[in-house]
Parts: C-alpha cells; sequence; structure tokens
C-alpha cells in the first residue's frame, strides 16, 4: 500500500501476521462477498477491494487473578455475557486466525480451561469475533484470560525451575562467578 | 521445469538419505574466517565515521550515521516547554521492555505514563517465535548460560550486564508463570526445553512458536489491568533536558492531530527497540513497522554514549520467496527441531545450529560464489529443508509445534511439511545500543534504557533466546530503578539547550545533511 503512496501509519504494526492491527476486509474481484484477513498476510490480487476494518474497541474487564484456584464461575465473574452464546458461529467464520472461536466459547461454558487456552493459543486480539457477537460476548478477551488462569494455577509444578531460584539465592553459583568473572575480564580467550 | 524446480526436486530427492547425515562443526579459526570474510558487519563500504558526538571516531553503518548526525526536528523552533503531563516516570515504547517498566515502575508506586509510536503491543516482541532462554534444567547452570552467550557474543558482552541477565532468568520466568504466562510443559510439570543455536543444552522455554505472542499478550493485559496511562500513536521526537546534562521529559507528538504533548519526567525509560526498518546495507528485515532506532538518534543528541553501534544481527532464515514474505522470520527453532539448509545442488554447506552470524555468513558465502537460488523477483537464497522435521520427530511435528510456521506459507500454497522454503539473512537486531549500567541508566542522568534499544549485553552476536529474557528482566530493572529515583528528585526545568550544543558540533565537524531524526517511519512511507 505504501508503495502506492498511500499514507498509512496507523492500521499498521508487526508486519509478520500476529499483532492483529492490520485487519481488513478484502475481496478478490471474482467472489461476491469479502472475506477478513490480516492485511499483512494477504496477497494482492488484481481488481481486488481491500477496506481496512477498526481496531479492537471492547471493553476490556478489570479481570485481576485470584487468591485461590479459578472455577468456571470464575471466569463469569469479569465476563458474565459469555453465558449467552446462541452458537451462531459469527465469530468463528470471521476470524482471520482461522480459530473456532464458537468451540471455545463453548469451552468456557464446560469450565475446560486448558481447552479454552489450546483454542486460542494463535489469536491476536484483534477482536472482531466481539465485534460481530450478537450476544455482546467477547471471545478474545474471556479466552485470555482463561489462559492466563490456566498459567497461572498450572496443575503441575515447575519444579526444576523452583529448584534453580532456590539454588540461586543460596549462593551455590558464587565460587563459579568469582572464577570466572576473573577469567573472563582478563583473559578473553579462555573461559 | 526451471532452475528453482529442478534445485527443489533435487532437495526432495535426497530428504530420505540426508536423514541420518553428520555435518561437521566449524572450529572457532574457520569460524573467525567465514564471519570476517562474509558477515556484513565486514564489509568496509558499508561503514561510515562517526563525526561528532560522544562516540565520535567509532564506526557505523552509512544508515545509522546519517541519523545520528542528524539535526532535532526542534531545532531553531519555538516550542512552548509547558508540560501536558507531569509523571514520576515517562515510559517510551510499547513492546515488552516497555510494558515490563511500566508494570514494575508501578508497583514501586510510581506514577506512570507510557507512550508508543503504534499501538500498545505492537512490536517486534510479539513476533519473537522461537523462546525465552533460561537456565533450568538440572544439567544447566546459569554459568554455563552465561558462558555460552559470551562465546556467541564474540567475547563482546558485558560482564555484568550478561550475568544479571543470566542469573536474573529463573526468577523471571517464575514472574510469568505467576502472571499468566502459558509455557509449554513436560508431563512431569516441568517447562519443555529446547535447544537454540550456539547454546550447549536445551535451555528455550516457550509457547509453541508463538513465545512473543504469548508474553505480548499477557504484558499487555497486566498494563490493562493496572490502568496506566498509555499514548498510543504517539512518539516522542525528542527529549527534553535541564541544560545541565540531566534528562528531565520528552516532546511527543500525536500522530492523529499532529499536536505536540509535552512530558515533565523525574526520569524517562527509552524501550523503543532496535532498528530493522533502516534496512541497513539494502537488508530485508524482520522488524515491525516503526523499527528505526528512535533511542539512538533522540539519545546521542542529548549527550549519551553509545556501544557496539558497528554490530547487527542478519537472521540466518529470513523468507525470500513468495516476495510478499520477503524478510518474514523463519524461526531458528525449525533448525533446532532438525531443518537443514542446502544449496542449488542441494547439498549441505554449514552445521545448521552454529551461532546466527556463522549461519548468515555461510549462507552468503553459497550466495555470492554462484549456489544460490534466483527467485522470480531477482532475489537470491538457498533452501531451508522443514520437511524433515516430521521426518525426524514423527508426523505432525511441524503443525503442532509451528502451528504459526504452518499457517503462513499455507497463505501463499507453500506446505512447509511437504516442500522446502528459500531463505537469506533479513536484518533482525542491533547488536549495541545505549550503553546502559546494570540499573539500565544511560550515561544521561535520570535517562534509562531498555531491551534492543540498549547495547552490551549480547556481545557482537546475541543468542537465540536471549532477547525475550533481556526485555523482561531488564524491563522490571528499569522500572524499578526509575521509580526508585523518581522518588528522591523533584521535576527539573524543560529545556531544548542540549539541541544547540549538538548543532555547534555539527558546525564544527562540517556535517551539511538535511537529514531530521528521529526517523519514525521507514523512508519509503508517505508521512503527508
Amino acid at each position: 500500500m505504501w508503495h502506492l503512496g498511500h499514507t498509512l501509519l496507523g492500521k499498521v504494526g508487526c508486519l509478520g501476521g500476529v499483532c492483529g492491527a492490520c485487519t481488513v476486509m478484502a475481496r478478490p474481484s471474482d467472489q461476491a462477498l469479502p472475506k477478513t484477513a490480516l492485511a499483512c498476510q494477504t496477497m494482492v490480487s488484481e481488481g481486488m477491494e481491500i477496506s481496512f476494518l477498526p481496531s479492537d474497541a471492547s471493553k476490556k474487564a478489570l479481570a485481576l487473578l485470584p487468591e485461590a484456584a479459578p472455577s468456571r464461575d470464575t471466569l463469569f465473574q469479569y465476563y458474565p455475557e459469555t453465558r449467552r452464546c446462541v452458537a451462531c458461529q459469527a465469530c468463528s467464520s470471521i476470524c482471520p486466525q482461522e480459530i473456532d472461536v464458537m468451540a471455545g466459547v463453548r469451552d468456557v461454558l464446560m469450565g475446560d480451561l486448558p481447552a479454552v487456552a489450546e483454542r486460542f493459543d494463535s489469536c491476536v486480539m484483534c477482536g472482531l469475533c466481539a465485534a460481530v457477537c450478537e450476544s455482546t460476548v467477547r471471545p478474545h478477551r474471556v479466552g485470555l484470560y482463561a489462559r492466563r488462569l490456566h498459567g497461572a494455577f498450572y496443575p503441575q509444578t515447575p519444579s526444576h525451575l523452583l529448584d534453580r531460584i532456590d539454588e540461586i539465592s543460596a549462593g551455590r553459583y558464587q565460587a563459579e562467578w568469582s572464577d570466572l568473572m576473573e577469567a573472563s575480564s582478563s583473559d578473553k580467550g579462555n573461559v | 521445469m526451471g532452475k528453482m524446480e529442478t534445485s527443489k526436486k533435487r532437495v526432495d530427492d535426497s530428504r530420505l538419505s540426508r536423514k541420518n547425515e553428520d555435518m561437521p562443526r566449524l572450529s572457532p579459526e574457520e569460524k573467525d574466517a567465514l564471519v570476517h570474510r562474509y558477515h556484513p558487519d565486514y564489509k568496509d563500504e558499508a561503514y561510515a565515521e562517526i563525526r561528532i558526538g560522544a562516540n565520535k571516531g567509532e564506526r557505523t553503518v552509512h544508515e545509522v550515521a546519517r541519523l545520528l548526525e542528524g539535526e532535532s526536528p526542534f531545532f531553531e523552533k519555538s516550542v512552548p516547554l509547558s508540560p501536558t503531563h507531569q509523571v514520576d516516570v515517562l515510559i517510551v515504547g510499547g513492546g515488552g521492555a516497555g510494558a515490563t517498566a511500566a508494570l514494575a515502575a508501578k508497583a514501586a508506586g510510581a506514577s506512570v505514563l507510557m507512550s508508543t509510536k503504534l499501538r500498545l503491543g505492537d512490536s517486534n516482541t510479539v513476533m519473537a517465535e522461537g523462546g525465552m532462554q533460561v537456565a533450568v534444567a538440572p544439567e544447566d547452570s546459569p554459568v554455563r548460560h552465561f558462558v555460552d552467550s559470551l562465546k556467541g557474543g564474540q567475547m563482546a558482552n558485558d560482564r555484568t550486564l550478561l550475568r544479571t541477565l543470566v542469573e536474573e532468568g529463573p526468577s523471571v520466568a517464575k514472574w510469568l508463570i505467576d502472571i499468566g504466562v502459558l509455557f509449554d510443559r513436560e508431563g512431569d510439570g516441568n517447562l519443555s526445553l529446547r535447544a537454540g543455536g550456539g547454546s550447549s543444552l536445551p535451555r528455550l522455554l516457550r509457547c509453541k512458536d508463538y513465545t512473543g505472542l504469548e508474553l505480548m499478550r499477557v504484558l499487555k493485559d497486566c498494563v490493562l489491568n493496572e490502568e496506566i496511562n498509555v499514548l498510543e500513536f504517539s512518539p516522542v521526537l525528542e527529549l527534553l533536558t535541564d541544560g545541565e546534562g540531566t534528562c528531565t521529559g520528552a516532546i511527543l507528538k500525536n500522530l492523529d492531530t499532529g499536536k505536540l504533548i509535552v512530558v515533565q519526567a523525574k526520569t524517562v525509560i527509552l524501550a523503543t527497540g532496535g532498528i530493522g526498518r533502516l534496512h541497513i546495507q539494502g537488508f530485508p528485515t524482520s522488524n515491525h513497522y516503526g523499527a528505526t532506532g528512535d533511542a539512538l538518534s533522540m539519545s546521542y543528541r542529548a549527550g549519551a554514549v553509545l556501544t557496539l553501534q558497528d554490530t547487527f544481527q542478519y537472521h540466518p532464515t529470513g523468507s525470500v520467496f513468495p516476495e510478499a514474505m520477503a524478510g518474514l522470520l523463519v524461526t531458528e527453532a525449525i533448525r533446532s527441531a532438525g531443518a537443514h539448509l542446502l544449496n542449488i545442488h542441494g547439498e549441505r554447506f554449514v552445521y545448521e545450529l552454529e551461532t546466527r552470524d556463522a549461519v548468515a555468513s555461510a549462507v552468503i558465502r553459497e550466495c555470492q560464489e554462484g549456489r544460490g537460488v534466483e527467485t522470480p523477483a531477482g532475489r537470491k537464497g538457498v533452501w531451508l529443508d522443514m520437511p524433515l522435521v516430521d521426518l525426524m520427530n514423527g508426523e505432525g511435528t511441524l503443525k503442532n509445534r509451528f502451528p504459526n510456521m504452518v499457517r503462513q506459507f499455507s497463505r501463499y500454497e507453500i506446505n512447509i511439511q511437504k516442500e522446502p522454503v528459500l531463505i537469506y539473512p533479513t536484518l533482525h537486531y542491533q547488536n549495541g545500543g545505549v550503553k546502559i549500567n546494570v540499573d539500565c541508566e544511560s550515561s544521561i542522568k535520570n535517562l534509562f534504557v531498555a531491551g534492543e534499544a540498549s547495547g552490551g549485553i549480547h556481545g557482537r552476536n546475541r543468542l537465540m533466546g536471549n532477547s525475550l529474557l533481556d526485555i523482561v528482566v531488564y524491563g522490571k530493572r528499569s522500572g524499578n530503578a526509575a521509580s526508585r529515583r523518581a522518588e528522591e528528585a523533584a521535576h527539573g526545568k524543560l529545556t531544548l539547550d542540549h539541541l544547540k550544543i549538538f548543532h555547534e558540533a555539527r558546525k564544527a565537524a562540517g556535517v551539511m545533511s538535511e537529514t531530521i531524526s528521529p526517523l519514525l517511519f521507514p523512508d519509503y512511507v508517505n508521512k503527508n
């Protein structure tokens, strides 16, 4: 677009297909209806109609992580409208990342956090799913909150990580560091 | 069949026989010779001497020299400097380092304002695919991580910065997990680890090939939860000082209205990222739209010392075909998982997990010496054979572990599970940057720098996965240090006096260029 001289300052972000800034409607000339896509991931063709879509304007709930392990109600506390999903599939059909968004919403209703997390792992938070939802569900937002809950309250502990943190604070590597810092500053080649 | 197809068929035909083939590693001498001969960092004609400022007499590439020696947009302009915002800490940049810094400063009790040129989160962080290096495995250690990084950095790393990076790695990984970053796990709950180029042990934490996206999504969510004031599409155009060498604020511009915003801050953190969109030496880039090295030129004019301005990272595997994907990264983790690099004859030419500087040099050698494959658009590249990953690790590995790669190429009807792709080095990272101490403070008082904009941690070549670690460790440190400083400091006088000093230096050195910096957007963008 900028090679054609367009002043494109907004609506462009990472240019790598993951920031969700450049959502467009694009219709190849031989099609009747456009499809949503990320502009930076779309090959332009002769006669293609392209229209940039607005950024996500849905409200994010101030959803802090709870003290105790979450349940399905933790999600509903911040995103109660999720229950109103009428399974119309609009969210799934508009997603430029081809996520089965509605199935993710169903997983939320079942309280299945690992399943929600898996569904939304490629979500770029463009918010189109929320924009088209007639029941005012915000799938990307409840999806991210579910992912964060699953991550923060993961059923198992990363014991190697915790052990390493203890080792470091107990000074386990002090001697090695002293030798190494001395060696690496005086003798460049020999560490 | 065209040359490209014939060559591709050779790759397909030799796949099975290559599967268990050993590739010798380079000796330190061989690697050194290869890098000196072919790496873009050693191409003399690409370099110029810096004529003014704290790094006068040192070398950098023409594209950076031009900006460092550039004039301020406000030189000899009368700008009313009555503040529109007054805060403890101003954070410039909305990527991973900026967001982490904002969270740390807020948690430490400071009043915080964030400003970003694009939207919060639209950054290089969000694109990081491979992972984050943390010495977690029982047989690993922070010391080993340090040694690998030092060797990878050609021994040019700042030892103190590097030690802090590796030592604080485990605790920041724990912090990320606590705020809900969902790293891949093993069946026993431990973090799943992968190998990276130049690392002696598997040490990469990751979230499939969406590690940066996952990090940025969560950090951004936290910033919004904390109700931190973020001015989007409002880049900083100039720093303000008290006229005596202390940073006291900055001038921003609202890109929508064109209005200037004057911020008076006790401390400023620059977290504006790197330089990919300068397209140094004509290279394509893996970087986001706004990666134009803004921190370098602004802090340099105010008197800051920079470091390692002569070295950049060209990631070995940027896509070159189709043309629309030129420059886009193919993650190094794909090579960790077994993908081969092959020239036009279908022959391997380098051990794929050498450090990035060595692999990039080898790819450039093949193409310079006529063993590259030409694309229809006239680019040169070599093959990256990804179907081998499934062959070695089992059907479905690419789809499950690299869903982003599979999707991105499938949009152009290339199935990486079945066919190789063409790659060439792409401008990826500035190894150097603004010189900082371990609290991220630059040589200018109350001016802090975090993330890619800073320099020294990675020496002359950054190892894969050390950048995500850098932005979190030093994002936190900068936020903490800047808010501590703000507790004891008062708001200072707002002046542009340093521009006069800089202009005098320009005149004295005979710098005639009309370049205005920071650039903000790439040269090819119509900014009117």
